[in-house]
């Protein structure tokens, strides 16, 4: 590709023209929820925008906020804007390797110093030093601080960038952190999802590319667009939940006809994404749709939430063993109480 | 606070524990109803009591006293509340039949006496000195045993009744109340009557006459004891295997429900209200009267029926005397007081608060459209009498016990 | 950790064992106190005794017939009061649902429709109770910081449970984070002031029921 062609020129050649991208751009900014007037602009903007750089760094993850993103079942023009951004640097992705990849960083951020976007996946092991999570011979702490410097902006992908994830969890034996607890005086986005849905992404790219800013935040800094809702708000079982329909175990008559998982630990209702409307592997559907329950993945903390299949009525019980302690120790102090009461009794 | 805290067991700390501020029991009692003054909301009036039982023996106690959470209540401050306690409760029970949480505030308020008594806080009129000759003499009429003796003779004659003092065994010891002696001395030839009538073998015993118990009333503990132990060993003495508790409301739950407690054993012989006795008698034949063709209403004492658990026998006896009885329409255990229980009557300065109290009685008794009122309760006799004096009545205020010795079939 | 994972989480543990201790000390420094001896010899048997206790535990709830017109304001507001507050608590699917983690009994809920309905009017009798509260003589003068300070603390989950269910004003995440640490501010408080009457009443009840059996006395 030719790397200093516009978009549009980009698009003519594989045969969408014009009116293709006007059709895009008004899905776009009803996706990202924009006032109907902007789809022309945005479409104007996107013939228009050069190739933004992308670096994108991994850290302690799974990959599977990359693989996620990279799924697509057809070519669509999401597929073609990741070949149009150049993604300058990604381990799993890139052909090259060792000294070679180094160099590849760092030619990528000094040819596209104070421009590029850098896009972050996995948390960041922040403990001794961060030696729980070293590329090279670099801690990921190290790279991020350096990297982030000559960034335009950050994008933390999916729940561990954004808040630290899974490597979070209780007892956090590697100190995991998320970006936004560890950089400051950048724009940060958040993405987050376990994994996150590959639409989020591409819309803040293309908002980024046609506007040259990042879309409004709430104050978790999410995409208000596809986080300003709950799961519970879009989630096509919300008429049983209103009525008062609940599955009761899985498999049962309830679950089999599709009622509500409020029962069986569903987190929707306090779980912020846009999976019950765009849904997964381009809309075929989304766990409650397959009868799990949301287990809140993209909200901060959420494995130290409490099980899974605890529903939001519930919460976590203290133990027998520390009632009955309490019990014993009540029971003691009255026993004390009285004993000195008698005294004064008799 | 130590004379108050003495003798707390679990129910009466309930008791002190349980109050949700719920304001009904002003509404069950005659002093707030009939006045509208909140200050005689019941579980207010033991107020500063809740505090040191929270203070001294509660579960907190110790949290209490150490963070400052109860102030010690000083002499000086309970000088407040003892109208509160002495002249505007009865201790009649209606507060604790309302009560939704279960608190026997009259038995509260009774607690309480201990404390004031102990802090020399007993009203000083006539009450207080009563409590004192009684220890003394026996009675808090200041009569002796001697003049006991006397009077007794002088009933004999007067009435033409066989009487029996001071034998050395019998199966029935009567007693009496002190407004018996000085008011109502009839009361006595009518025991007398009724026990010759049914042959049984009885004796008064001036070493344990006057039942009527103002020490328990005032809230001396020692005095209550001294009058109920008296009254005990007399009977027990004489191999009683009955004693008969007079028309008196306090005599009677005092020695029935108290006495064995203070004796430190179950009592040796059977303890019985006259009302009790005298329906028991008719009942199986013992007694046998003649048809008093009388309409009649009837006047519970508090201490009889809601407190002492005899409210039954009145009616016996009324039915088998053949009066035609109309209720009021608060009657039995539901029953207002008539003002005077509990020692209030005792109380000079209680007279008006005392009279507005009585209205409620008034007004329910004229209701029934009766002439007459019966009632088996000295003290509240002298209530009926007083109050329909002062509210210029024409209706009889007459004695169960008088009304059964006077109808006798030889 | 959120306020929402705190209030389901170590809130919720620490209330509920601050609450079980706190009424195991009140509960058994009342019980354990020295019973008084009763030697006069009582009217009725144990067993019956105990009958009697446990009737009066629910004879209670109905006031006599004497007492009833000046007190059918009061009885009135709060059977209304802790009815609905019985059904909401009890008939509540929510409510049915955390029961039935911790203590494996689970029944049939009622409709969410009902219960809103009976949400409010408890809201209503409430809002009565307070002002009554203010402004009947007795009750301002019987009335201590603690009267106040428990019906803030039952009246707060209830507003949130309303605006909760409703989903209104605020988020679901918020009302049920308000609506969770606002009960378990009541359970904490609730040994230590006048809301142990919920044991207390069936104690004290039962007990005057045996002692006045004993007598033979009214009930």
């Amino acid at each position: 590709m030719d790397p200093t062609a516009t978009l549009g020129e980009v698009l003519g050649r594989r045969g969408f023209g014009r009116r293709s991208l006007l059709k895009f751009a008004i899905a776009m900014t009803s996706s990202l929820a924009l006032p109907p007037a902007l789809a022309p602009v945005m479409a104007a903007n996107l013939a228009k925008a050069k190739r933004r750089s992308v670096i994108w760094l991994s850290f302690q993850e799974c990959t599977g906020c990359l693989e996620t993103l990279l799924r697509s079942s057809s070519p669509s023009i999401e597929a073609l804007i990741f070949d149009f951004i150049s993604l300058d640097y990604q381990e799993s992705l890139m052909a090259a390797a060792g000294a070679d990849a180094e160099r590849t960083l760092r030619e990528a951020v000094s040819a596209n110093k104070g421009e590029y976007l850098l896009a972050i996946d996995g948390s960041i092991p922040v403990k001794d030093g961060g030696v729980y999570s070293m590329t090279g011979g670099r801690s990921n702490l190290g790279m991020l601080t350096e990297i982030a410097a000559d960034a335009k902006a950050v994008l933390a992908i999916g729940t561990c960038a954004a808040y630290g994830g899974i490597p979070k969890a209780y007892p956090n034996p590697t100190g995991a952190a998320g970006v936004e607890d560890l950089i400051s005086g950048k724009p940060i986005v958040n993405i987050p999802g376990c994994p996150p849905l590959p639409e989020v992404l591409s819309g803040v790219l293309v908002h980024f590319i046609s506007f040259g800013r990042l879309p409004e935040l709430d104050e978790l800094r999410r995409p208000l667009a596809y986080f300003g809702t709950t799961i519970h708000d879009q989630c096509y079982r919300r008429p049983f939940y209103d009525q008062g329909k609940f599955a009761k175990s899985f498999d049962d008559d309830g679950a089999r006809q599709g009622w509500c998982l409020f029962e069986l630990g569903c987190k929707g209702p306090v779980t912020h994404n846009a999976c019950a409307s765009l849904k997964w592997n381009g809309g075929t559907s989304f766990p409650i749709q397959s009868g799990h329950g949301c287990i809140g993945c993209s909200e901060p903390d959420f494995w130290d939430a409490g099980s899974f299949y605890t529903s939001l009525a519930g919460g976590s019980s203290a133990g027998w063993r520390n009632t009955g302690i309490a019990l014993g120790v009540g029971v003691a102090g009255g026993l004390a109480a009285a004993l000195s009461g008698r005294r004064k009794s008799t | 606070m130590r004379g108050f805290v003495s003798d707390f067991g679990p129910t009466a700390a309930l008791s002190m524990e349980s109050c949700v501020h719920c304001g009904r029991c002003a509404d069950a009692c005659q002093f707030y109803v009939q006045t509208g003054d909140p200050r005689y909301t019941p579980i207010h009036k033991i107020a500063p009591f809740r505090q040191a039982y929270a203070r001294e023996v509660g579960p907190f106690a110790m949290f209490y006293r150490l963070l400052g959470l109860a102030r010690k209540v000083t002499a000086d401050e309970l000088t407040k509340w003892q109208d509160l306690i002495y002249d505007s409760c009865n201790m009649c029970g209606r507060c604790s039949l309302i009560c939704p949480m279960g608190i026997d505030i009259a038995d509260l308020v009774e607690k309480a006496r201990h404390g004031m008594y102990r802090a020399g806080l007993a009203p000083s009129d006539y009450l207080g000195l009563l409590a004192e000759k009684e220890q003394a003499t026996g009675s808090p009429f200041g009569l002796s045993t001697t003049k006991f003796r006397e009077m007794l003779n002088a009933i004999a004659d007067q009435h033409g009744v066989a009487m029996h003092v001071d034998e050395a065994t019998a199966d029935i010891v009567p007693t009496v109340s002190s407004i018996d002696l000085k008011t109502y001395p009839g009361s006595m030839a009518a025991i007398a009557k009724i026990l010759n009538h049914m042959g049984e073998s009885w004796t008064f015993r001036t070493d344990g006459f006057d039942a009527d118990n103002v020490s328990l009333t005032a809230g001396d503990r020692d005095g209550q004891r001294k009058t109920t132990l008296g009254i005990v060993q007399a009977a027990a003495s004489c191999g009683a295997k009955t004693l008969l508790m007079p028309e008196c409301g306090h005599a009677f739950t005092e020695m029935r429900w108290e006495a064995a407690n203070a004796f430190g054993k179950p009592l040796p012989f059977r303890v019985m209200q006259i009302t009790e006795f005298l329906a028991e008698g008719l009942a199986d034949g013992r007694i046998r009267v003649k048809t008093v063709k009388q309409r009649a209403t009837y006047h519970d004492a508090c201490q009889i029926s809601r407190r002492g658990g005899a409210t039954a026998g009145p009616r016996i006896i009324l039915e088998a005397l053949g009066v035609d009885l109309h209720e009021t329409e608060d009657t039995g255990d539901s029953n207002w007081c008539c003002g005077g229980g509990g020692g209030v009557a005792l109380i000079n300065r209680a007279a008006p608060l005392r009279k507005k109290a009585f209205e409620i009685k008034q007004r329910q008794i004229e209701a029934t459209g009766m002439e007459t009122v019966y009632t088996s309760c000295s003290g509240c006799r002298q209530t009926l009498d007083h109050g329909g004096k002062a509210a210029q009545w024409n209706k009889t205020v007459g004695s169960l016990l008088e009304l059964v010795a006077d109808s006798l079939r030889p | 950790m959120t306020l929402l994972d705190f209030a389901r989480g170590p809130g919720l543990q620490g209330a509920w064992l601050i609450m079980v201790a706190g009424t195991a000390w009140r509960v058994s420094g009342i019980l354990l106190l020295r019973q008084r001896s009763h030697l006069a010899a009582p009217r009725i048997g144990f067993a019956g005794r105990v009958r009697v206790g446990l009737a009066t535990v629910f004879t209670r709830f109905v006031p006599r017939r004497t007492f009833w017109p000046r007190i059918a304001v009061s009885v009135g507001l709060s059977s209304t009061f802790h009815l609905g507050l019985a059904v909401i608590v009890l008939g509540g699917a929510p409510h049915i649902l955390l029961i039935h983690q911790f203590f494996w009994l689970t029944w049939p809920n009622l409709p969410k429709g009902l219960v809103a309905i009976v949400s409010g009017v408890t809201l209503a009798s409430m809002i009565a109770l307070l002002f009554r509260r203010i402004y009947h003589p007795v009750l301002r003068l019987l009335s201590k910081a603690d009267d106040y300070l428990s019906w803030l603390l039952v009246f707060l989950p209830v507003l949130t449970g309303i605006l909760l269910s409703g989903e209104t004003i605020a988020s679901y995440s918020t009302w049920l984070t308000m609506h969770i640490l606002s009960v378990e501010l009541m359970m904490v408080w609730l040994p230590f002031g006048k809301l142990l009457h919920v044991k207390l009443a069936f104690f004290g009840r039962a007990a005057m029921g045996m002692n006045f059996a004993r007598k033979g006395a009214a009930t």
